[in-house]
């Protein structure tokens, strides 16, 4: 068991007949009350998802996506996947569930990447970075990288933790282990959403000896204090805000005051929410939905490309509902509170892009940690990896390649 | 105008329900903790229990939904109407609600108006009515009639369809019914939003026509010095008593573990909408969880669970509209001018140990012209159903003879 297998997703017929019949007696809300925006009727996200666009997922859903899944399927499986048995003190044993890709031309020297998802995130999020990182156009100068994407306990298809308590540090315990157990001694990090806030603990708890650097497209720093960050904090007392850094303080406005529902119930009473999230993929689908569109920056998501999306959670080994447990678990161990205080020296490098959810003022990201590269987008929100992949290849070239802040962290792996 | 009403689901109904049922898939248990209290399946650290309501779903399908037809017959028993009622802008409503009046007073009883919340319906005031209109011969308690609506969005009523539909038009929907009714002046009893449609109704309609009010959830903030000089003076120097320690620790857990509710439906309520329209079963676990997590221990039976969810599951507009109450109230400020809309009429409260209280006493005291004040040592959140009888002394020592709202409502005053 401590093997690695090779993974194919594979969704029985079961399952699939299961889904069809609860999709042919699914039952629609009423329409939200009408409101009086400019926007029209099926389009207003007032009170939260739309009823006309669910019902046209729907539809989509039952007549087009479900028939054809086998395709879809065969789309996810053309990522690399392997399982693997990693423990967590304290925890057991986990099936790690993961996307290992290496760089073939470039098998000794490419430098290893660990790319961690959130919520509603999956290891599908690297998909579009892996060519770019494994696989750069020769002699344009480019690094290579080996990149591990594993699906968090809870989530994709890596096994749930079944105990209370499982929060960051173990989160970063399973994640560790399965780059030691693929030969990754030293590796680097990448990561937005809970995948950043994983990355800050493995750079706290495992750098600079085995994590050598990290970058997050989810800067979700504080506000310095004069205590712990005195020149960041008279930075930020002399320095105005910036355009889009007030931009980017009222989405984090909007975030506190219209966007937090999810994470308040999933960070108190997950098992309550469980019920409905199993039971129903409509609702699974509506709850997931809602931050794939509100997150993103005017992306255009194909029907198709959601029910994928979506489909990764309702086909889950444990069920969609594990992963909301997160929320509670480090809400719960007080991670949080203690976020700022776990700093650690290696490079960090942060990407900005405006529709993130927590960009806020330079000044409060570069809390944490030791900033070596920043870069600022035009276009682009909470899933970066998805919504804008070039823009962050570019970021990690830029940050790990010849001449950048990071380049040559690890040792004899600089990418060349 | 006025209609007679029976609930009458239609064997369609019941047969999708049951459909539903036969294929609901439950949610993997939720971590096992290490708490010291019962048995994992007793554990409610992460919400409802999965072996709790495994139980109640087999139930469900094996005895409660064949059975049906009784448990729809004994929500029948009161008495129950619906009539068009209008609210200003926002079009014409259906509005159900139960009329229960007192048969052997019907010139001098006291026209009450009872008001629900959420996850609350019509049917809590079914324990409270035979003492409330037909109190026993000669024991010098006053007879009520009794109106008992759905609101809006709730049970079998009709629901908004435009945006803003909050206090005021929650107040006016209640008020219309009463004047409908021919209760040009009545006295309203409410907990939850009841509490705030309620403090609504005074303010806006009282005393000229809202007399007097009670709540079992007396909800009021901290006193500023500038708003209740005498209470904010009273508040700095009285020690907690022990009940309001315990009430003010149990409101702080509320607030840390049990308002990720309140969050979601007053945000993005459409969003949650899709889950809980769908899934009986999540629909049961939502609602389920307030039934045991705000009351004192009642000890509910199954029957009684299914009969409170099927109210939601089988409501005329569905049970999400429900939800939308909490983003209206919010999004219309209301909680923030709470404290401004300060009525003179007499206001009753009655405290219970297990209710999500604001606080203190003194905090209370700044809803309104507080005459009568009680304590209970058992009950919670849902106190007309829980601990009616409780209820009930309440009502009838406050507007009984020697009470001091006693002959509010002129000629009516309930002997």
């Amino acid at each position: 068991m401590q093997d690695e297998q090779p993974f194919r997703i594979s969704v029985s017929q079961n399952t699939l007949d299961g889904l069809a019949q609860k999709l042919a007696i699914a039952t629609l809300p009423a329409p939200a009350p009408a409101t009086y925006t400019d926007a029209l009727d099926s389009e207003d996200w007032t009170y939260g998802v739309p009823r006309p666009t669910l019902e046209r997922l729907l539809i989509h859903w039952r007549t087009q996506f479900l028939p054809r899944w086998h395709e879809h399927q065969a789309v996810l499986n053309a990522l690399p996947q392997f399982t693997r048995s990693i423990e967590v003190d304290g925890h057991g044993v986990f099936t790690a569930h993961y996307v290992h890709k290496q760089s073939t031309h470039n098998p000794k020297g490419a430098i290893p990447l660990l790319f961690l998802h959130g919520w509603p995130g999956h290891f599908n999020e690297v998909s579009k970075l892996l060519p770019f990182l494994t696989t750069p156009p020769a002699n344009a100068g480019y690094p290579s990288f080996h990149v591990v994407a594993p699906s968090l306990p809870g989530f994709g298809f890596s096994s749930a933790p079944t105990k209370t308590g499982f929060a960051m540090a173990q989160y970063a315990e399973f994640a560790h282990k399965l780059m030691l157990s693929l030969g990754y001694t030293e590796y680097i990090v990448q990561g937005g959403d809970w995948g950043s806030f994983i990355a800050y603990r493995l750079a706290y708890l495992y750098g600079p000896k085995y994590v050598k650097a990290w970058h997050t497209n989810f800067p979700a720093g504080r506000r310095p204090t004069l205590t712990r960050n005195p020149l960041l904090y008279l930075q930020h007392a002399v320095t105005p805000y910036s355009a889009k850094e007030k931009k980017a303080l009222r989405m984090m406005q909007w975030f506190r005051s219209e966007g937090q529902g999810y994470f308040a119930i999933q960070s108190t009473m997950p098992q309550t929410l469980s019920y409905a999230l199993a039971d129903s993929p409509v609702g699974l689908l509506a709850w997931i939905y809602e931050k794939l569109v509100k997150w993103t920056d005017g992306y255009e998501w194909g029907d198709d490309e959601v029910l994928t999306w979506i489909s990764i959670y309702l086909f889950s080994v444990s069920g969609p509902e594990t992963s909301v447990r997160i929320y509670y678990e480090t809400v719960h161990q007080g991670n949080f509170d203690e976020f700022s205080k776990l700093w650690s020296p290696i490079p960090l490098g942060l990407s900005f892009f405006p529709h993130e959810l927590v960009g806020g003022p330079r000044t409060w990201a570069r809390t944490m940690g030791n900033v070596v590269f920043e870069s600022e987008h035009n276009k682009g929100g909470h899933f970066a990896a998805y919504e804008q992949p070039q823009a962050l290849v570019d970021d990690l070239r830029a940050m790990f390649g010849k001449g950048g802040k990071a380049f040559g962290v690890v040792k004899g792996k600089d990418g060349y």
